[in-house]
């Protein structure tokens, strides 16, 4: 009987992606030889018919962007943790993926438990934190419920040692979010932002609040939430000049692909639209300037990227606060 | 007089180590720095360090935890220890390991952490988590599964004494818990511990 459900459930994210508007696998990625490509979802283990269709989508763009693997933000399991949930809630929506040898790799939501860093799919290897390289991208992932002393040190140590030209942090919990819900982690952000900005982290990506967000980069560095990806507070997002986009009004979920100094996204809904996209270049951490982005073509039109100079260490602090 | 030059030089480093060091590692753990709370936190750890040496002995006669592509491997083997756990504790008792004079120092810095503006951070670290209906937990109880994490404030953890990683301390409402994260377990824990 299970069988049979899970083939039920297969078909249904193989129709739901089958079934898209061919506008809605539109693409504004390079695809440039030897680039790293990889998926970003957040706060999507929910089992819901919204997080198949999101799943549909990512597979339909895994034909056109073939991406290797794809990086979770946390609350991979919502609720229940039975063997049973960890089939409806990640392997049978993301089961094209996986038997295409796409790789996940988890990090801990405030719905997740600590046991499931042994869940082997999760690529987590036993650990809470723990850093891995694609190219010339390193990515630290850290549990930020429960930002220990232990584990700044860590990732003091794994930061000051990488040779990588990218670095790129995630965790559950963003240092910047207009999410009217639950917002910030400023305290996080005091014990974290000082080691970004010391060893030139250029990207960090987060989860929690159910929207999506790029934040204008503070200090040099570029913060988007992505939490939307089965959960979904509609209307929740409260912009303000921090943000430089944002959608609250589907299901969402991110391409990502870094050729050499270039960093492309794109992120999309649940029905297939395109609802931000762009170039970051990567910039030495001593800059005097930073970056604009340069807006991809699809994207919504809110494009303004402030200059993050003369902004107090701690970053401006947003309406939420 | 050369020998004075010498010890004063060697002084200077000296303070320059005690000083100018501890503050350029500000996010480092700030352990307690009273003998007094030292001395109250003695008992504390020596049970903790009890606590994680029963915990490896009874795993030892389990199969060895790895990475597996099957959750109930996963989810087996966190019962089988709490159940090795709960029969090795049958006589446990909240106190145990939070002694009583451990506890109110625990109070005394989580109150503390809590005031100010640092306190205010600590305070919305914790109101940004998703609600949830408190429920009572006791020694030996699983910790719920099904209710969100708060997040323990980062810079409480500073204050605190380390923990070896097999537990880690958890606010379940007013309650801090002590937890076991490999058995998902209560291990102790202290009531009205926040303010």
């Amino acid at each position: 009987m299970p069988t049979m459900r899970c083939s039920v459930l297969v078909t249904c994210v193989a129709l739901a992606a089958l079934s898209l508007p061919l506008r809605a696998q539109e693409l504004t990625l390079p695809l440039k030889k030897n680039s790293v490509r990889f998926a970003v979802i957040g706060d999507m283990g929910n089992g819901s018919k919204e997080q198949y269709a999101v799943a549909g989508q990512m597979v339909a763009y895994h034909s056109k962007f073939p991406f290797d693997f794809v990086i979770m933000l946390g609350d991979d399991l919502i609720g229940g943790k039975d063997p049973e949930d960890y089939q409806k809630k990640f392997e049978l929506p993301y089961k094209p993926l996986l038997d295409a040898g796409v790789k996940f790799y988890a990090t801990l939501g405030n719905h997740d438990v600590s046991n499931e860093r042994f869940y082997k799919l999760f690529n987590m290897k036993g650990q809470q934190y723990y850093t891995y390289k694609k190219g010339n991208v390193q990515f630290f992932v850290l549990d930020s419920n429960y930002m220990n002393p232990q584990q700044l040190a860590w990732l003091e140590k794994e930061l000051q040692n990488s040779k990588s030209a990218w670095k790129i942090c995630y965790f559950h919990h963003p240092l910047y979010s207009s999410g009217a819900y639950h917002g910030p982690s400023v305290e996080l952000r005091h014990l974290l932002e000082p080691l970004f900005i010391k060893y030139g982290v250029q990207v960090v990506f987060a989860g929690h609040d159910h929207v999506y967000e790029r934040v204008k980069p503070q200090h040099g560095i570029y913060y988007f939430t992505e939490g939307a990806s089965g959960e979904l507070r509609k209307g929740n997002l409260r912009k303000t000049d921090q943000t430089a986009a944002g959608y609250d009004q589907d299901r969402t979920f991110m391409l990502v692909e870094i050729a050499g100094d270039e960093f492309y996204f794109q992120t999309i809904s649940r029905v297939g639209r395109t609802v931000d996209s762009g170039m970051i270049p990567r910039v030495a951490k001593t800059a005097a300037s930073w970056p604009k982005v340069r807006p991809g073509p699809g994207g919504l039109p809110d494009r303004t990227v402030a200059k993050a100079t003369g902004v107090k260490l701690t970053g401006a602090p947003t309406a939420a606060e | 007089m050369k020998r004075r030059i010498q010890v004063t030089h060697h002084l200077l480093w000296l303070s320059l180590l005690v000083f100018v060091v501890p503050g350029f590692a500000s996010h480092r753990r700030q352990p307690p720095q009273d003998s007094e709370a030292a001395r109250d936190f003695k008992p504390f750890l020596d049970r903790v360090k009890a606590y994680v040496k029963m915990q490896k002995k009874l795993e030892a006669s389990l199969p060895a935890l790895k990475s597996t592509k099957d959750p109930a491997q996963i989810l087996e083997r966190q019962h089988a220890l709490a159940t090795e756990i709960i029969a090795a504790r049958r006589d446990a008792l909240q106190g145990d390991i939070f002694t009583h004079e451990a506890a109110e120092r625990f109070r005394k810095i989580i109150h503390k952490s809590f005031e100010g503006r640092a306190g205010h951070l600590a305070r919305r670290t914790m109101q940004q988590d998703t609600p949830f209906k408190v429920v009572a937990m006791h020694v030996n109880d699983v910790f719920p599964e099904n209710i969100p994490l708060t997040t323990t404030p980062p810079t409480l953890m500073l204050k605190l004494p380390e923990l070896p990683p097999e537990l880690a301390y958890r606010f379940v409402g007013r309650t801090l818990v002590l937890k076991d994260i490999k058995a998902e377990l209560v291990v102790d824990l202290i009531p009205n511990a926040l303010p």
